[in-house]
């Protein structure tokens, strides 16, 4: 179950990029540590469900850690201090330190994104910007395309079945792939296409073009509180940025 | 309450359609439009809908009342342009296949069923009242906080309604609304109708077939090739031989000649399907309920020339016997062999060419832009040169009533006639074996006689058909036994051989 | 007849707010230039944080004008394909990135829409998609500008007829893949070390082994995985759309106004039971502003198929 929430998701997701604007504004690797190990972390213990963010971070992180410390360790020719010299590549001291240093950012930037959008309630937010008057067509937008995805890849899987059952075998090369690509794309954007007709004209009845705010069915679980505290945050690291990145040489 | 006149409705440069045809709804009426595929009756029902519009290049020409409003239509681009939004107030539409009219963007039924008068600002505790009230009416209540997008199809054509008469409209208009829905769900759709029509909305159901049940006093519309053949009570329809015009009953058998009654089989016919202690479960899904039964302990054997029924509730596991003979599902444990062929781990498609599979759902496989490629496409695949896979095609096509549109696109064909392009593709690619599931959902009545020819003229030559179907009328005129399935196994009291 | 239940016979165009977008584009212009022209020196020496706020402030809040501009002036039929192609970018490119691939495919669905709704509706796909790919993958955020031009150089292409011929469609897709790896490899570079993929990172460290600076290698590698990636990518969207039934392209204004498929969005002929598949030309009460300029024949788009 996920923890029971305390903030407003807008609050929390403002929050988390405020955090890594302020990562890249001090850009030091002992702030961008403590972060991950002071904020992440506990984060992530309490959020209810630690293996799975966990997990994430992991994967969508942990290849592109990899292949940094590769391409930099390997190929960085301005690094001078060479540690072992491989013909083509050359380990140097300021390529892996490059890495590190890069490696750092990428995992606080995907860890606090991440997190916050892990334990992000969509429904939530969704109903906070119809609530604050935001644009109904990109509430519908974003909604709707978080909505369809998982229904997108159910499809897939569907149509691929279907297609084997009438004799696709995929091959090795890359036209066969190709081949095989096609076969179950068409018939997906086909059918997604003859539910957006249907969709459209569903909207224009339901009034979707109406003038006017949009109600939600939700209830607002933002607060004038929350919105000043949001507006002390902004302004806050703005002001905080401004003195850093000019105090600093 | 609303009436509808039509002079004249034409598509680009097609023949004229409802010509003629006229129908008045009034408060408490329930009224069914019958007609085979491309009788026009989804062009009547968006009419109703207000969908007149001359794009496309169909263009309109007559009237239509909604109380005490008159809108006229010549055919021409000056016309008045009907607005969806205050028209949709008063006459809801809802459509052929629930997915479409999903907003997509709800996490919940409740506020999908929300959708409309939240985009016009109706304030929440209102929208609360609205919705419970709606949701009361068409027993949606303990439906409200789930995922729209996870029900089971009568559950989601009940949210579609819901979420179009919340408006309380005068008139509701449905095409086609029992579509692929068994006879639990489409009970359940019934009687959320008829609970709107005792409150006083006027009910439109299009549909290919007469209904079996319906509320005292139902008339009917019955078009054909776009012309009123019959406007009357349902008990005067169901006497007035509309058969004629390919409007069947539904539950009433098939009319069927006696080369398609099925054939005697000899006991000593070679065995083409041979499933021996099959067990198979479905993998646990995070976040489902629990999955699908699957399959525990199926012994099956069909032989050459038999055409056998699946039937069981859903969920029962007859897609999932089916899938195993072709490898779309392989087997945890146990044997299955078909068409002399043992299912191990050679991939599905190399299977095509043994074992033909109708899907349910015909549109995830249509890719082609013309029939005849589309129908290549199963030969081809099996390594046949290219003019002999467009032979195979069109003899395929010819026996199905399909040879004109071989050049048309799948997609501007009707629902009906993608189903049967489905089955000519397997047709053509040649399997001994057919594995159908639910071949008849939504077919009308011509369509539906033309399957029982062409299931029982591949088992006099050699082949056999499983097929997994509630269509008790089919399986009873069409196969040799009913195998009936029960929560993953074969139940043998309900076992009716012929 | 003055009437509750119709539209005024002339319908009011949404017009787009055209200081968004121009300020949104001038942004994105600007960060472009600062990181090209002023930066290139700083990242051999460290990380570099204002190449990497200024990379992230000025892609991201541009892309966020540049939607906020566009988003008014679309139609409902525009609109609804949207998440369609947004759900499609992520569904696909999340399997290609997983698979190590050195192309993306990760634009299939900006390009379609922006090929059947217009260079608007394809940018604003692009910059959405980015943006909601990040709660799935952080990284795809800062690239929220480079594929909003995607969008918008493929809805040009299919304006100027690059979809009427199959041979066409790779063409535009070497173009366009050319710019928008230009435009993608700083921020690559500024955010993320030039960090990819193993095939992509394989290729920079091709360049880097012969020397070049990260910028360049990492622009170099753009130019080629992005235009290969943008030629694979416009071919399929090409085929995928020929494919489409022709009433299918015909309810989009932007297609049927501009003939973006040539020939091929001839008459087809109706049934009368459309079935599920009935495609019908709903919607777009008033046409996207690309064809408000032209006056399409629009008549009453409230159709019936």
């Amino acid at each position: 179950m996920p923890r029971r929430r305390i903030y407003n998701p807008l609050t929390e997701l403002l929050a988390a990029v405020l955090l890594v604007v302020l990562v890249l504004v001090v850009d030091r690797w002992e702030f961008s540590l403590a972060v991950l190990l002071l904020g992440v972390l506990p984060a992530v213990l309490l959020s209810g469900r630690p293996r799975q963010i966990g997990l994430v971070i992991a994967l969508v992180a942990g290849p592109l850690l990899l292949s940094s410390l590769l391409l930099h360790g390997l190929f960085f020719p301005e690094g001078t201090t060479v540690l072992a010299d491989l013909g083509v590549a050359r380990v140097t001291v300021e390529g892996l330190t490059f890495a590190a240093l890069m490696g750092l950012r990428m995992t606080v930037f995907t860890a606090v994104l991440l997190t916050a959008a892990a334990t992000l309630d969509l429904p939530d937010l969704l109903a906070t910007m119809t609530h604050r008057g935001w644009n109904r067509k990109l509430v519908f937008v974003v909604g709707s395309a978080v909505g369809l995805i998982p229904h997108v890849a159910e499809r897939a899987h569907r149509i691929t079945r279907a297609q084997q059952a009438r004799g696709l075998v995929v091959g090795r090369g890359p036209l066969s792939r190709m081949r095989a690509l096609l076969t179950v794309l068409t018939p997906l954007v086909i059918g997604l296409l003859v539910d957006a007709s249907e969709r459209t004209r569903m909207l224009e009845a339901r009034g979707f073009s109406s003038p006017g705010p949009r109600s939600s069915y939700l209830p607002d679980s933002d607060t004038p509180r929350q919105r000043r505290t949001r507006r002390a945050m902004v302004a806050a690291v703005g002001v905080f940025s401004a003195a850093w990145l000019v105090g600093a040489p | 309450m609303i009436a509808l006149d039509s002079t004249r409705f034409t598509y680009d440069d097609g023949a004229p359609l409802l010509a003629g045809v006229a129908l008045t709804v009034a408060a408490g009426d329930h009224v069914v439009v019958a007609g085979a595929s491309g009788s026009g009756k989804t062009t009547l029902a968006r009419l109703l809908a207000g969908m007149t519009g001359a794009d496309a290049g169909s263009s309109f020409t007559g009237a239509i009342t909604l109380g005490a409003e008159t809108v006229r239509f010549r055919g021409t681009p000056g016309d008045p342009r009907i607005d969806p939004a205050r028209w949709s107030a008063r006459v809801a539409y809802v459509a052929q296949g629930a997915w479409g009219q999903l907003s997509m963007m709800s996490s919940t039924v409740a506020e999908e069923i929300a959708f409309g008068p939240a985009n016009r600002g109706m304030p929440a505790q209102e929208l609360r009242r609205a919705v419970d009230d709606v949701a009361a009416a068409l027993h949606l209540t303990p439906l409200l906080g789930r995922d729209p997008r996870r029900l089971s199809g009568g559950q989601l054509q009940r949210t579609v309604i819901a979420a179009a008469v919340i408006q309380q409209p005068e008139v509701l208009v449905l095409d086609e609304p029992f579509q692929g829905l068994d006879d639990a769900a489409a009970r359940d759709v019934a009687a959320a109708l008829e609970a709107l029509r005792r409150n006083g909305t006027g009910v439109v159901v299009c549909a290919p077939l007469l209904p079996s049940h319906a509320p005292q006093g139902a008339r009917v519309l019955a078009l054909a090739d776009g012309r009123r053949v019959f406007e009357g009570p349902l008990t005067e329809a169901r006497r007035a031989g509309l058969r004629r015009f390919g409007i069947g009953t539904q539950g009433e058998p098939l009319r069927l000649g006696d080369d398609v009654v099925p054939a005697p089989v000899g006991p000593a016919g070679p065995e083409l399907v041979a499933v021996h202690d099959l067990r198979f479960r479905y993998p646990r899904e995070r976040g489902a309920a629990g999955p699908p039964a699957g399959l525990t302990g199926v012994d099956l054997s069909v032989v050459a020339g038999e055409v056998v029924a699946l039937r069981g509730p859903n969920g029962s596991g007859k897609s999932t016997l089916l899938q195993h003979l072709n490898g779309l599902s392989r087997a945890d444990s146990g044997s299955v062999t078909s068409g002399g062929v043992r299912i191990g781990r050679q991939p599905t498609g190399a299977l095509a060419a043994t074992v033909g599979y109708l899907f349910q759902d015909t549109d995830s496989q249509l890719f082609e832009r013309t029939v005849l490629r589309e129908v290549s496409y199963g030969p081809r695949a099996a390594g046949m040169r290219k003019d002999d896979a467009a032979r195979r095609a069109l003899l395929a096509l010819d026996a199905l009533g399909l040879g004109e549109f071989a050049g048309a696109h799948p997609y501007e064909l009707g629902f009906v006639q993608r189903r049967m392009v489905a089955l000519a593709s397997l047709m053509a690619t040649g399997p001994v074996v057919w594995a159908l599931d639910e071949p008849t959902a939504g077919l009308d009545e011509p369509a539906r006689t033309l399957l029982a020819g062409v299931l029982a003229r591949h088992a006099r030559g050699g082949g056999c058909v499983l097929m997994a179907t509630h269509d008790a009328v089919f399986a009873d005129a069409v196969a040799h036994r009913s195998v009936w399935l029960d929560g993953g196994r074969i139940s043998p009291e309900g076992a009716t051989p012929r | 007849m003055s009437s509750s239940l119709t539209l005024a016979s002339d319908p009011a165009v949404r017009r787009p707010r055209r200081l968004l977008i121009v300020l949104g584009a001038a942004l994105i212009a600007a960060t472009y230039v600062f990181l090209v022209v002023v930066q290139p020196a700083e990242i051999a020496g460290g990380v570099g944080s204002t190449a990497s706020l200024v990379s992230l402030f000025g892609f991201l809040g541009g892309g966020a004008l540049l939607v906020g501009g566009i988003l008014p002036m679309l139609s409902t039929s525009s609109l609804v394909i949207m998440p369609l192609g947004i759900a499609l970018n992520i569904a696909i490119g999340q399997i290609a990135g997983s698979l190590g691939m050195q192309i993306y495919l990760d634009a299939i669905g900006t390009v379609l829409v922006a090929v059947l709704a217009g260079p608007a509706a394809g940018a604003a796909t692009g910059a959405i998609s980015n943006a909601v790919w990040g709660l799935f993958n952080p990284l795809a955020l800062p690239f929220a500008a480079g594929a909003a031009l995607i969008g918008l150089l493929a809805g040009l292409a299919a304006r100027y007829g690059a979809f009427r011929r199959v041979y066409f469609a790779p063409v535009a897709g070497l173009v366009v893949g050319a710019v928008g790896g230009l435009v993608a490899a700083p921020v690559a570079v500024f955010m993320f070390g030039a960090a990819g993929t193993f095939g992509t990172n394989a290729i920079i460290a091709v360049f880097r082994s012969m020397g070049d600076k990260l910028l360049v290698a990492a622009t170099k590698q753009g130019l080629l995985s992005d235009s290969l990636d943008k030629i694979v990518v416009f071919v399929i969207v090409a085929l995928i759309v020929y494919a489409l039934p022709p009433r299918a392209v015909r309810q989009f204004p932007f297609a049927r106004t501009y003939r973006v498929l040539g020939t091929r969005t001839g008459t087809g002929t109706g049934s009368a039971d459309g079935g599920t598949a009935g495609m019908s030309a709903t919607g777009s009460s008033t046409g996207d502003a690309a064809d408000s300029r032209r006056t399409p024949t629009r008549g009453n788009d409230a159709g019936v198929a």
